[in-house]
């Protein structure tokens, strides 16, 4: 069989009545999960997996990547709305696209984050089509020695991210290598900084911090300026985008898709790097990039183009080579698992109804996330309108029981709180909090890669250099700093600073 | 709300309370069975798995609570503290169970957990590359002596059951092997297919559900061929001393009187019988291996003493 007819058999498949109905239900589902904040689609998937027995294969997995795309589409929603970002991957999108938000254009910044996503969803889920056999033994050679030179350069890239002085985004990377830190240490059983603590053996989860810093201390400051002003919202002028909001985001659309779609391939990589790298590269090749974190619709379109693209695209190492890039592609290698299928090469030859239908499902779910999603944007900007004394109360609700049902324990709803504190002090000392999630996601990874490399080569560091594609990006981290000590490199971003702050 | 409860103070009622629980036991109210590790692990999907067969034969609902964390420690020492009146039962797995009170003070005291029933055993192994030149462990021994050190064995991180077994290894057949820790089985898994490291460390269970043709095995590391890989030579077999299996059951505080803990026992046992059970435990390469809780507990204190010594070598290594 050809590619069409392969492509036409996954059409055929996904199209049934009742694959469609599960494909609408998982999109919902996600859509749903990933506008509340904290309730991730790991958890939602593992707790429906069991269900999913009762289904045909094709339908419960459908159903289950439906899930897991849907979220990402939520996450935006509140990103933009309330400054949480439903999920990790979504952290950047609340830096301009709260702020387009507060300036009344909450439709247009949603708009062109569900745009930008369905185009990066069809752009990825043709990539698996065509090219997932291919791409996926470039994965491979990505050893720890590889990922030690992408951790370093995506750090050292971090400070772009800010837009404070440098100093402070070090800093803040800093603090959040050190959070990192916190734990058993993997390579000696030690533990450190958990100051005899049970519950901090296995580290601080991420959303415990996501959550403190950004979605605790959002609501400590509005409520210091609420007695007088009362709620932000900018009047709204016009749900959908300007023309100038197109011309000014397709190519940031574009790349964030060629961009998510690479890193969505890299083992540990995902959803989350492909964001925060995609807004890096975004604000790097803009002609403006002062504007940076006021509003511009770049930085919402690259993102969440980027975030969309790697969570399809991380599906190619799953359902190639049978091994899952991340925890969410876990839990969907254990829902194939249930009904008894093994993702690898023998799945795309001996039941290519299951690789094509979910691969066209795929598809069909994206167009029908717009569909739902563009309706409803005049519904969820709505939300803004609520007032702050119901909406907090309610954000501040969600935000606990997410915490809480991770791990079904008050402590890390207790250190949550504590990182809104932490997160409050940081706003009134002007440091963004971005880098030090960066830090704290990337830091672990670093370290765990840079042992094992100097374990496999008995300490030799020369491997380093010897590896092209390791050289490669260690060749680019120092391009990169040296233009940020070159003087008139760094001139630039100082003026375009003190122009932000005037 | 179960903690307070549990205060000297109020034992006498509580005491009462159980006997009068027991009667209607365990039909008045649901059974909370807790886990000990994150949803959509191999123990999380057990349990899920078992739970609606242990249902219908208890005639009771039973709701699977994930508690994860430090290895396990959150959750036993929830369930040291749940009242013992059989309605908190949790899941219960070695070596982690046995080894975690060899090198660190815990919350609650291991003695207060007593199995209920053993599910699932499944045996630790070695594999390489499909392609690889190593086709026994005695190939890889041989390789390892020339070169001291430059056999690198991806593990899941230190006194996990791929480094206790590497350190048996170690010991048994004199050579010098290098530990890389990888974030989990996949990680790991990744890295050799990348040729990476040399050897990863797998349960059989994940070895025999991994796609055909990628991967090899050099020896499993249980007394007995496990049933998902009857073709494997074990360690043993091949003049290698090395014993390690990963189990995976339920426990129950042993304040719980004991027809009690026993009817739940018997009903695992029947739940495992099922066919319709078999047949899914089949497809999730799962070793089912049932032994009642008396049979587990009594065989605890032998592995306990091999962990111990193992641990004393990572000591001596340090």
């Amino acid at each position: 069989m050809n590619f069409v007819d392969l492509l036409m058999l996954g059409f055929s498949e996904a199209m049934t009545p009742a694959n469609l109905g599960f494909c609408l239900l998982g999109a919902l589902l996600g859509t749903l999960i990933g506008v509340l904040p904290g309730i991730g689609p790991t958890a939602t998937i593992a707790v429906l997996l069991p269900i999913t027995f009762f289904l045909p294969p094709l339908a419960g997995i459908i159903m289950l990547a439906g899930i897991y795309y849907g979220a990402q589409y939520g996450g935006s929603t509140t990103a933009i709305l309330v400054n949480l970002p439903g999920e990790a991957s979504a952290v950047v999108t609340t830096l301009d696209g709260y702020q387009m938000a507060r300036q009344g254009r909450a439709g247009a910044a949603l708009a062109v984050a569900a745009l930008g996503s369905f185009f990066a969803g069809t752009v990825a889920t043709f990539a698996i089509a065509v090219a997932g056999p291919t791409l996926s033994s470039f994965a491979l050679n990505f050893g720890p020695a590889e990922y030690v030179a992408l951790m370093v350069f995506g750090l050292l890239a971090a400070t772009i991210l800010a837009s404070g002085p440098v100093l402070k985004a070090i800093g803040m990377i800093l603090i959040g290598l050190l959070l990192g830190m916190v734990g058993t240490d993997q390579a000696t059983g030690a533990e450190r900084l958990t100051f005899g603590a049970v519950e901090l053996f296995d580290g601080i989860d991420f959303i415990v911090i996501a959550i403190g810093l950004f979605g605790f201390s959002e609501i400590i400051s509005n409520l210091e300026r609420s007695g007088s002003e009362g709620v932000t919202v900018a009047p709204l002028t016009r749900l959908w985008p300007t023309r100038e909001d197109f011309r000014n985001s397709w190519a940031a659309v574009l790349r964030g898709t060629g961009l998510g779609t690479l890193l969505g391939l890299l083992p540990g990589g995902g959803a989350t790097l492909a964001s925060f790298s995609a807004y890096s590269l975004e604000k790097k090749v803009s002609r403006h990039p002062e504007k940076f974190g006021t509003g511009v619709v770049e930085g919402v379109a690259a993102p969440e183009a980027a975030n969309n693209a790697a969570a399809q695209s991380s599906f190619i190492p799953l359902l190639t080579l049978g091994i899952p890039s991340n925890n969410m592609m876990a839990m969907m290698l254990s829902a194939f698992m249930i009904h008894g299928i093994t993702p690898g090469p023998s799945v795309l030859t001996n039941q290519p109804e299951i690789f094509w239908g979910l691969v066209a499902s795929m598809w069909i779910g994206n167009l029908l996330l717009v569909v739902i999603n563009l309706p409803m944007i005049g519904l969820w900007v709505r939300l803004l309108t609520v007032p702050y004394r119901l909406l907090y109360p309610a954000i501040l609700l969600f935000c606990c029981i997410g915490v809480y049902s991770m791990n079904n324990r008050i402590f890390d709803v207790i250190l949550a709180a504590g990182f809104g504190l932490l997160g409050y002090v940081f706003r009134k000392a002007k440091c963004e909090p971005g880098p030090l999630l960066l830090g704290f996601v990337l830091g672990p990874l670093l370290e765990a890669n840079l042992r094992r490399t100097l374990l496999i080569t008995q300490g030799d560091p020369s491997i380093f250099i010897e590896r092209p594609i390791s050289l490669v990006m260690l060749i680019a981290t120092v391009v990169l700093l040296g233009l940020m000590i070159f003087p008139a490199f760094r001139k630039t971003r100082e003026e375009a600073f003190q122009e932000e702050e005037a | 709300m179960n903690t307070r409860f549990a205060l000297p103070l109020a034992a006498a009622i509580s005491l009462a309370a159980t006997t009068a629980a027991l009667a209607d036991w365990p039909t008045d109210r649901p059974i909370e069975m807790i886990v000990a590790y994150a949803p959509g692990g191999g123990t999380d999907i057990m349990l899920r798995t078992l739970a609606p067969y242990l249902e219908a034969d208890l005639g009771t609902q039973i709701p699977v609570m994930n508690r994860p964390g430090a290895s396990g420690e959150i959750a036993y020492t929830a369930l040291a503290q749940a009242k013992p009146d059989g309605y908190t039962i949790s899941s219960l797995n070695t070596p982690g169970f046995l080894t975690m009170r060899i090198d660190r003070k815990l919350r609650f005291d291991p003695d207060d957990i007593c199995p209920i029933a053993r599910i699932v055993e499944d045996p630790g192994m070695f594999v390489v590359q499909a392609a690889s030149e190593f086709n026994s462990l005695a190939d890889l021994v041989a390789y390892a002596k020339d070169n001291p050190g430059a056999v690198s064995i991806g593990t899941t991180g230190v006194g996990t059951d791929e480094h206790l077994a590497m350190l048996q290894l170690e010991q048994s057949a004199g050579v010098d092997l290098t530990a890389v820790p990888f974030g989990g089985a996949n990680e790991a898994k990744t890295a050799l297919l990348g040729g990476h490291v040399t050897a990863i460390g797998l349960n059989v269970g994940e070895f025999a559900s991994a796609e055909p043709g990628q991967i090899k095995g050099l020896a499993q590391f249980a007394g007995e061929r496990s049933i998902l890989a009857p073709e494997l030579p074990t360690a043993t077999e091949q003049g290698f001393d090395v014993l390690m299996s990963s189990e995976r059951g339920l426990a129950a505080p042993c304040a719980v009187p004991e027809d009690l803990r026993a009817k739940l026992s018997d009903a695992v046992d029947r739940a495992l019988a099922n066919p319709e059970f078999q047949e899914k435990a089949r497809q999730q390469g799962l070793a089912l291996s049932y032994q009642s809780g008396a049979d587990w507990s009594a065989a605890m204190p032998e592995r306990l003493a091999r962990y111990e010594e193992i641990f004393k070598l990572i000591k001596e290594n340090q």
